[in-house]
């Protein structure tokens, strides 16, 4: 699906997102670069905290003050999306990009029918009565497989079980055929049998469309589902970057090495969990040199000094450490993969 | 394995819904509908189920925090539903729970010392002296540095804080720890610091736990049994090799093939429910979950399968594996 020799369909280059707060600045996003492609399905992985969020909200041009986009380009299409007015990203947003956001209860307007949401984001950016876009609603929630959309229009977002209003967003979202979606922890305040129809029929749709999406999550197994390539973020900056087999193969930076092997899984016996001492630093004291010194097992002098830069290791595989070398040799030793005991 | 440490007999709580002026009781919502079963001594006993199964309301009424509808809790030879609410006091100090969310498990205008002796103190264990160095011992335990303890609670990182309400659990040595989702609020990196923490703990005290948890990947490395609920009621109980192996009800089945699995070339078939979890205050007929099963059969709208024992030490309440 990764197809490298066209143009990307979005192109974030050197992104900073700054929070201008009481206490300091808050250097959410510091420098994120990546590229999407048409009909290619990014993971943007990382723990709270790491800047994933806001780089979508950046991306969609939604942060509120104290927050500002201090530095980078943001290419959508060839145009620097944080060069246009507000008027012109209102033409933009819901049409060409739309976001899912994690808690639909929140994103939804409860004292607003579901039917006149969706319809909304028609109505705005397409000439049609409102008779249409009742009809195209209809169809939008029988796609996304909620039963009796003919009466479902009607109710307000309270009325739905948390996988019914995820299906809304979803429709919502969907409404004016975007090429490019970001989902933000899309399945995160859902149950696995659910979180399961939901990532389904997110991978059906997409499929249909041909557009791109910008997942963002912190589980793993998810993002082993669906993504093509995958960014791995700590502290506010991208630390590993490569196609998906790569990174949970052969992953170069101890942070994605770590969380790997960190984690339980269902389809290997892990005797002791691995395991990444120590917190996610405060990000108004970010420690000197490399953000993940701290916590990392590899860690030299020249970490606690000098931040590496993220650096092309092989085609598409990108990584930001200085000790790649030792990490490879571990991570033969000691990553497990793929035998799957329990079928 | 040993005796049983807790049994749990035909366990029932039903909340009343109530509506109108004069709060008439309408219905009940049956969170826990007759549920049994074991825990052995210094086992982990893993129980899984969606949201709104009752898993939590079980482990709140086996500690008497909710009061039981009907049933028995055997626990340590003693059926602790019929004890008087001073003597349940008393067997508290045997039974203590970890929470969910370690932001609002711990009062922010304690200290943490003093959150951790709160126990010792009640149950008038050691004298004032006695009693704090039990709590530095305690912090240092669970990995954090004893002259931390005049610190308050918002001090500390969600992991630091989840280490805190481990060491007020441990402060009466306990015989067994309700593990309520005590590892789910947390990021990736900080879960397995917690899971191997509680694990080392176990290994120490000889503890056993009730691990409540929705993830069954968290359930699969941490339990030697697992016990799965939908709905109130109890579906299937095995060994977890045996459950992830030998998978009987179709409900763990689907639970199971739900799980999104690090693993790119993990090959497997996904059966995807349809529909969502009914609402407890109007369960379905029959089989409870028969209306989203994909192995459905005429009996099961009718008659509610029992919890039977199809192989050793594995239970399963489904009509598939009835006829035999």
């Amino acid at each position: 699906m990764i197809t490298n020799n066209k143009e990307p369909l979005l192109e974030v280059k050197d992104l900073k997102t700054y929070f201008f707060t009481e206490n300091g600045i808050v250097k959410a996003v510091d420098g994120v670069g990546f590229k999407v492609y048409q009909g290619e399905i990014l993971g943007l992985v990382g723990e709270s905290g790491c800047g994933k969020s806001v780089t979508a909200f950046s991306i969609m041009k939604l942060l509120d003050y104290p927050g500002k986009t201090v530095g980078g380009e943001i290419l959508f299409k060839g145009e620097n999306l944080l060069r246009k007015t507000d008027a012109e990203m209102r033409k933009i947003r819901g049409k060409d990009i739309a976001m899912i956001f994690q808690e639909p209860m929140t994103a939804l307007n409860p004292v607003l029918t579901v039917g006149f949401q969706i319809s909304e984001a028609l109505l705005m950016h397409f000439k049609i009565s409102k008779d249409e876009a009742i009809k195209k609603t209809i169809e939008l929630l029988k796609k996304v497989g909620i039963p009796m959309p003919e009466q479902r229009i009607n109710e307000y977002p309270h009325q739905l079980s948390g996988g019914m209003r995820q299906r809304v967003m979803i429709a919502m979202a969907m409404s004016c055929d975007p090429i490019l979606l970001i989902a933000d922890e899309p399945t995160t305040a859902l149950d696995v049998t659910i979180q399961a129809q939901i990532l389904d029929l997110m991978s059906t749709l997409l499929r249909e469309f041909k557009g791109s999406l910008i997942m963002i999550t912190h589980d793993l197994g998810v993002i082993a589902e669906i993504a093509d390539r995958i960014a791995i973020m700590y502290a506010g900056k991208i630390v590993e970057y490569a196609n998906k087999r790569t990174i949970f193969y052969s992953p170069l930076h101890p942070y994605t090495f770590g969380l790997l092997t960190s984690i339980p899984r269902l389809d290997i016996e892990m005797k002791r969990l691995n395991v990444i001492p120590g917190i996610v630093p405060n990000p108004l004291h970010f420690p000197e040199g490399c953000k993940f010194n701290p916590r990392c097992r590899f860690m030299t002098n020249r970490c606690k000094e000098e931040e590496p830069q993220l650096i092309q290791v092989e085609e598409g595989h990108l990584v930001r450490c200085w000790n790649i070398d030792k990490v490879a040799e571990e991570v033969k030793k000691e990553l497990l993969v793929g035998e799957c005991e329990y079928k | 394995m040993i005796d049983s440490l807790l049994k749990v007999d035909n366990l029932v709580k039903y909340f009343p819904i109530k509506k109108g002026v004069f709060r008439r009781t309408v219905g009940w919502i049956k969170a826990v509908d007759d549920v049994s079963f074991e825990v052995y001594e210094g086992e982990t006993l893993g129980l899984v189920g969606e949201s709104g199964c009752g898993k939590t309301t079980t482990a709140l009424t086996i500690l008497r925090l909710e009061e039981p509808t009907k049933g028995q809790v055997i626990f340590d030879g003693r059926d602790i539903v019929k004890m008087k609410k001073s003597e349940m006091r008393k067997e508290r100090k045997n039974m203590q729970i970890i929470f969910q969310d370690p932001y609002s498990s711990l009062d922010p205008r304690m200290k943490i010392k003093d959150i951790i002796a709160e126990g010792i103190l009640t149950h008038n264990l050691l004298n004032h002296q006695e009693r704090y160095k039990r709590v530095g011992e305690l912090l240092e335990k669970v990995g954090i540095p004893a002259e931390n303890m005049d610190s308050f609670p918002h001090e500390f990182s969600g992991g630091q804080r989840q280490r805190i309400g481990i060491a007020r659990a441990l402060a009466l040595e306990p015989k067994i720890i309700m593990c309520d989702e005590a590892v789910s609020a947390l990021d990736v990196s900080i879960r397995s610091q917690i899971i191997n923490l509680l694990k080392d703990l176990q290994k120490e005290f000889n503890l056993t736990y009730l691990f409540i948890a929705h993830d069954l990947s968290v359930i699969k490395y941490i339990s030697d049994r697992v016990v799965v609920m939908y709905l109130g009621k109890i579906v299937e109980i095995a060994d977890k090799k045996e459950l992830f192996t030998n998978t009987m009800h179709p409900y763990t089945q689907a639970l199971i093939s739900a799980v999104p699995v690090p693993n790119p070339d993990y090959k497997k078939e996904r059966i995807i429910l349809q529909g969502d979890v009914p609402s407890p205050a109007n369960p379905p007929k029959g089989c409870r979950f028969h209306p989203r099963c994909f192995k459905v059969m005429e009996i099961c709208s009718k008659i509610e399968p029992k919890l039977i024992e199809i192989k050793e030490k594995h239970f399963c309440a489904c009509h598939l594996y009835n006829e035999k």
